[in-house]
C-alpha cells in the first residue's frame, strides 16, 4: 500500500545529485541520528496528547456500556463513573492522564480491571511471534519471487507468482482465514480451529510443537495477504535496475547471470524495500486484528479491537501508544539504515 | 535459489509432521480422565467475582461458588444452596438463613461468617460491588453467629431469594488488601461449588477440577474446560473437529449449519430472551425535560398501537429467525418462566390486522398524502421513522427489511439507521437521538431486574448520564405496581402484580415484544452421554442461571474409535501434502540445476 511512496524516495534522492561524499561520515550519521532521533521525540509527545482528546471523540459512555444487559441501578453507575475518574473535568483528566504517562503508569483497565501494562506484557508474546514470524516468511518469500519475476520480466514465473500475490492481497483477510479454517480445520481436521496452544498443552518440546501447529494456518493468512507487497516493490525495484548501463556492462564483462543479479542488480534495488520492511516491522506490535480474532489468537490487536468497543479508554490508550511509538522508532531506524546503506541518501 | 526452495521444502515438511505429531497429542488431551470441553465465544475478564461482569466469568464463577439460594433445576423456584434453610419477619425486614456445614474445598469449614463478610465487603468496598452492587444496595447490615446469618433490609425485598452475589471464604478474601487490583487468579482456587478452578491461560481457558468434597455429591466428570473463541465460526468448526464439546448461545444460521453431523445433538428450545421494538414515547431525563429528536407521532399511545397491530409476528419468527423462535404475544417476560410470563388475551391481544391499524390511525387523524405516506394530524410532519439498529448483526437488517414493508401497509415508512454498538447505546439509552430501536433483555428467574429497566428512575440524569433505561419510560401506574411488587413476598400474589405491569407496558407500548428467541446450542454425543437442562423440561445448558448442567453432565465412556478416524485423516493428509511438497521442490531443484547449466553454456 505505501509501495509507490516509498519507491519514490530513492528516486527523489538520487535527483538531488551526489554532492560530497567526502565528508567525515560517521560524525555526519551520528548528527543526523541524533537529528532523526529528536523528531521522533518530538512525535511521540504529540502521540501522546493526540491520543488522549482522539479517543474522547469516541461515541459511548465506558460505564454504560460495561453495564449493558446487567441490573445496575443509577447509583452504582454513578459510583463506577466516580471510580473510575470519568466524573472529573476533561481537562483534569487529561493532566492525570499525562503524568502518568511520564510515570510511565498507564493506568487500569475499565474492563479487564488490571494494570494496562500488565495485559500488554501477556499479549505482546503471542503477538510479536505470530506478526514477527509472518513478517519473516511474507519478505522472504516477497523478496524471493520478486527477484525471480523482475529478473525476467513477462515469464511464466513472473505471470503466474504476480497475479498470485495479487490476487490473495486483494482477499479480505477475515475471509481467507475462514476459508482455511473450513478447509483445513473443518474438512481435513488436521489444523486447531483456535488459539495458540491446546489446553492439555505437553510440556518443554512438545509444547513448542503444539504452539507452531497451531500458529500454521494463522501465519498462513497473514503471509498470504501481505507478501504481494514485498513482492511488487522488490520487482519494480529491480525492473528499474535491469536495464542501466552498469548492468550491460557487468553482462559484457562475462559475469554469470546469477552473479549479476545477485551482486549488482539486487543490492541496488533492495533499498526500497528496506524503508518498507522497516515500516512493517513497526506495525508488528499491533499485530493482526483480523487474524487474531479469526483464529482467537491471544494478541495485542485483538486487545485494542475490544478496548474500542467499550470504549476502554486507558486499555485504549496504552496499546495505541505502544503500537504508534514502535512504528515511529523503526521508521527512525529506518531513516538511519538507509542512511548508511544507500550514500545518495547522506547528501539529501 | 536452490537453497531457498531446499529451506522452503524443509519448512513445508517440518509443519507437516509437525501437525501429524499434534493431531494425535491433541486427540488424546488426558488420558483416562474423563474431561469435558464447553466453548464460550467470550474469554474471562476477571477470575476475581466481585470484579467479573462477562457471562462466561459468572457461568465459571456459579462453578465454583455456592449461593444464598438458587433457582430449583425443574421448577426455576429459590431452592436451598450454602443456605439449607430460611424465615422472614413479619414485616419482611429481617431474614434468617441457616448455612449448610459443609467445606471449602480446602478443608476449612463453611460458616455464616463467610457469606457476612463476603455482602459486607459488597456493601463497603466500593470496588466489590462492580460485579453484583446492585444486589447488597438494600442491606441494612448483615451479621453471623456460626450457622445462622441475619440480614437486616431497608425496605422488603421479594427477590431476596434471589441473590446472585457468590460467597467466597473469608479466611482467603479477607488477606486481599485491595479488591479492585485483586485479579483472583490464585490457583486452586477455594470455593465451595461442585468444582475447583485449577488454571486459567488469559484469552486461551480455564481449567475447572471436580470438586470431590462437594455437598451434592462430586461431578461425574473429573474436569471441566472452558475454551474461549473471538470467532463464532471457529467455535462451530471447533465443535465439529471435536476439540470442544458444547457450545451454547448460538445464532440461527451458526445453528443451522450443525445439522447433519451424527455425532452433534442440536438443542433448540425456549430461551431465556425478549426481543422487542423501543418506541421514543417522548424521551425525558430524570427531571423531566425533554431529549432527542424522537418523532413526535409517537407520542401517542394510538400510533404506537397501530405499528403494533402492522407487525405479523408469525411472519417475522418464520422469515427472519427460520422458525427459531416463538412469536410475543406478550410482554418482556419470557413464556420460559411459566410463572411470572403475562400472555395477552380477549380485546387486549394485539393480533396482525393492517385494516385496523389504518382504522386507527384514520380515526386518529393521521391522513394519507397523495403518496401514500401519513402526515401528523395538524399536517405539519410525515409519519417517517428511522429504525435504529447494530451494524454487525445481519438478523436486524433483515428485520428492517420486514418492519419497512409492514408499516408501508399503513402509510408509515421506516428508514434503517445503522449504529456501531457504543453509539447505538448512546443514542437508545441516553440521548434520544432515535424513533424506533431494537431491543432485548435476557431475564433471570426473577424478572426483578428486567421490570426496573423500564422505571422513571432509570432514565438519563439532567447532566446526560445514562442510568440504564432501556425505553425512557415513566409511567405513574407501573411504577407503583413496581414498589408494590418489591413488597409482596407471596410468591403467587406477587406474580399478579408482575403480569399487569407487563400488561401495562403491552398496551401503552412503550416497547412492543415482537418474539422470544429461541435456545440454541450444540453438542457432541459422543463426548457427553447426558446433561440435564434448566428448567428440566426444555431449558437452558450453557448460560441457565444454575450451575446444574454442568454438574449434571456425564462424559462418553470410551471415546477411542471417533478420535483415531480424525486421526488417520490427518496422517493420510499429512502424507499425501508431504509427497506432494517434497515432489514440487525436487522439481523445482531439477529445473534450477538444468537452467544454471543452460546459463553456463
Amino acid at each position: 500500500m505505501t509501495a509507490p511512496l516509498e519507491a519514490a524516495e530513492p528516486a527523489a534522492a538520487q535527483a538531488a545529485g551526489p554532492a560530497d561524499d567526502h565528508r567525515p561520515a560517521r560524525r555526519g550519521l551520528l548528527r543526523y541520528a541524533l537529528t532523526k532521533a529528536g523528531g521522533a521525540l518530538l512525535s511521540i509527545a504529540m502521540v501522546i496528547v493526540a491520543t488522549f482528546f482522539l479517543f474522547r471523540l469516541l461515541p459511548g459512555d465506558p460505564v454504560r456500556n460495561l453495564a449493558q444487559g446487567r441490573n445496575m441501578t443509577p447509583d452504582q453507575l454513578d459510583l463506577e463513573r466516580r471510580r473510575l475518574g470519568l466524573d472529573k473535568p476533561l481537562v483534569d483528566q487529561f493532566f492525570d492522564f499525562v503524568g502518568q504517562t511520564l510515570r510511565l503508569d498507564l493506568g487500569t483497565s475499565y474492563e479487564y480491571k488490571r494494570p494496562v501494562l500488565e495485559l500488554i506484557g501477556q499479549r505482546l508474546g503471542p503477538t510479536l511471534l505470530l506478526a514477527g514470524v509472518g513478517l519473516v516468511i511474507a519478505v522472504s518469500l516477497g523478496l524471493w519471487q520478486g527477484t525471480r519475476a523482475g529478473w525476467r520480466p513477462g515469464s511464466r514465473f513472473d505471470r503466474f507468482s504476480t497475479a498470485t500475490s495479487l490476487l490473495l492481497w486483494s482477499v479480505p483477510t477475515f475471509w481467507l482465514g475462514l476459508l482455511l479454517l473450513m478447509v483445513f480445520g473443518a474438512w481435513l481436521k488436521i489444523f486447531p480451529s483456535r488459539g495458540i496452544e491446546s489446553v492439555d498443552a505437553p510440556d518443554g518440546f512438545g509444547y513448542v510443537l503444539d504452539v507452531a501447529w497451531h500458529m500454521v494456518l494463522p501465519c498462513l493468512t497473514l503471509v498470504g495477504v501481505v507478501y504481494a507487497q514485498y513482492l511488487l516493490v522488490m520487482r519494480s525495484s529491480l525492473l528499474d535496475e535491469v536495464g542501466q548501463d552498469y548492468i550491460n556492462v557487468a553482462r559484457a564483462k562475462g559475469l554469470r547471470d546469477d552473479d549479476l543479479r545477485r551482486r549488482h542488480a539486487v543490492p541496488n534495488a533492495l533499498l526500497p524495500t528496506v524503508t518498507l520492511v522497516f515500516m512493517r516491522i513497526g506495525f508488528v506490535v499491533g499485530g493482526a486484528v483480523t487474524v487474531e480474532t479469526v483464529f482467537s489468537w491471544p494478541g495485542l490487536g485483538k486487545l485494542f479491537y475490544d478496548a474500542i468497543s467499550v470504549p476502554d479508554f486507558t486499555l485504549m490508550q496504552g496499546t495505541f501508544m505502544l503500537i504508534t511509538v514502535a512504528v515511529i522508532i523503526m521508521n527512525t531506524l529506518a531513516d538511519v539504515v538507509y542512511h548508511v546503506l544507500d550514500p545518495r541518501v547522506r547528501s539529501a | 535459489m536452490r537453497k531457498w526452495l531446499a529451506r522452503l521444502a524443509a519448512l513445508g515438511v517440518a509443519l507437516l509432521v509437525v501437525s501429524q505429531g499434534q493431531v494425535a497429542l491433541a486427540q488424546d488431551p488426558a488420558a483416562g480422565k474423563k474431561v469435558i470441553r464447553v466453548g464460550a465465544t467470550q474469554a474471562v475478564d476477571s477470575m476475581n467475582p466481585f470484579l467479573a461482569v462477562r457471562l462466561v466469568s459468572s457461568q465459571i464463577h456459579r462453578q465454583m461458588y455456592s449461593f444464598l439460594t438458587i433457582p430449583d433445576h425443574k421448577t426455576l423456584q429459590p431452592s436451598p444452596d450454602l443456605a439449607e434453610s430460611w424465615s422472614s419477619s413479619e414485616d419482611g425486614l429481617t431474614w434468617t438463613f441457616k448455612i449448610r456445614e459443609t467445606k471449602w474445598s480446602d478443608g476449612t469449614p463453611v460458616t455464616a461468617e463467610d457469606a457476612a463478610w463476603t455482602f459486607n465487603k459488597v456493601m463497603t468496598d466500593d470496588a466489590a460491588k462492580t460485579a453484583n452492587g446492585p444486589a447488597a444496595e438494600n442491606f441494612e447490615s448483615v451479621t453471623a453467629n456460626g450457622q445462622e446469618l441475619v440480614i437486616k433490609l431497608k425496605e422488603p425485598q421479594a427477590s431476596m431469594l434471589e441473590n446472585p452475589i457468590p460467597i467466597v471464604p473469608k479466611h482467603i478474601w479477607e488477606k486481599v488488601d485491595n479488591i479492585a487490583d485483586f485479579s483472583g487468579d490464585e490457583y486452586p482456587a477455594v470455593g465451595s461449588g461442585p468444582y475447583i478452578a485449577v488454571e486459567h491461560k488469559k484469552d486461551q481457558y480455564v481449567k475447572l477440577k471436580a470438586n470431590p468434597d462437594y455437598w451434592r455429591g462430586a461431578p461425574k466428570i473429573d474436569e471441566l474446560q472452558v475454551v474461549f473463541y473471538d470467532n463464532p465460526a471457529a467455535s462451530i468448526i471447533g465443535l465439529k473437529n471435536g476439540e470442544i464439546d458444547l457450545i451454547g448461545r448460538l445464532n440461527p444460521p451458526d445453528y443451522q449449519s450443525l445439522a447433519g453431523d451424527p455425532n452433534i445433538v442440536q438443542w433448540n428450545q425456549q430461551g431465556r430472551r425478549a426481543a422487542y421494538l423501543q418506541l421514543n414515547h417522548g424521551a425525558t431525563t430524570t427531571d423531566g425535560k425533554e431529549v432527542g429528536d424522537g418523532h413526535p407521532a409517537l407520542k401517542d399511545q394510538k400510533v404506537r398501537q397501530a405499528l403494533h397491530y402492522a407487525i405479523d409476528k408469525d411472519k417475522l419468527v418464520a422469515e427472519v429467525q427460520n422458525d427459531l423462535a416463538k412469536p410475543a404475544h406478550g410482554s418482556i417476560v419470557p413464556p420460559m418462566y411459566t410463572d411470572f410470563f403475562w400472555e395477552a388475551t380477549g380485546d387486549t391481544k394485539v393480533t396482525y390486522d393492517p385494516a385496523k391499524a389504518n382504522q386507527i390511525l384514520d380515526e386518529a387523524g393521521y391522513k394519507k398524502g397523495p403518496d401514500g405516506v401519513r402526515t401528523m394530524p395538524d399536517g405539519d410532519r410525515k409519519l417517517e421513522f428511522r429504525f435504529s439498529i447494530h451494524t454487525d448483526t445481519p438478523i436486524e437488517d433483515k428485520l428492517a427489511e420486514y418492519l419497512a414493508g409492514f408499516f408501508k401497509e399503513i402509510g408509515v415508512t421506516l428508514t434503517t439507521k445503522k449504529l456501531e454498538s457504543s453509539k447505538f447505546t448512546e443514542e437508545t439509552g441516553v440521548t434520544g437521538l432515535f424513533d424506533i430501536a431494537i431491543s432485548g433483555w435476557s431475564v433471570n428467574p426473577d424478572p426483578e431486574e428486567v421490570l426496573a429497566t423500564h422505571l422513571c428512575s432509570r432514565r438519563p440524569t439532567p447532566s446526560g448520564e445514562g442510568g440504564g433505561t432501556e425505553s425512557f419510560y415513566c409511567d405513574d401506574t407501573y411504577e407503583k405496581l413496581y414498589q408494590e411488587q418489591l413488597k409482596e413476598l407471596d410468591r403467587g400474589k406477587r406474580a399478579d402484580l408482575i403480569k399487569q405491569m407487563q400488561e401495562r407496558l403491552y398496551t401503552d407500548a412503550p416497547v412492543i415484544a415482537i418474539y422470544y428467541p429461541n435456545d440454541l446450542e450444540g453438542y457432541r454425543k459422543d463426548r457427553v452421554a447426558s446433561i440435564t437442562s434448566v428448567p428440566e423440561q426444555d431449558g437452558i445448558l450453557y448460560g441457565a442461571s444454575s450451575f446444574w448442567p454442568f454438574y449434571s453432565l456425564e462424559a462418553v465412556e470410551s471415546s477411542a474409535t471417533a478420535e483415531e478416524g480424525g486421526s488417520n485423516t490427518g496422517v493420510i493428509v499429512g502424507v499425501v501434502g508431504a509427497v506432494l511438497i517434497l515432489g514440487a521442490g525436487a522439481f523445482f531443484l531439477s529445473r534450477r540445476r538444468k537452467s544454471v547449466a543452460d546459463d553456463r553454456e
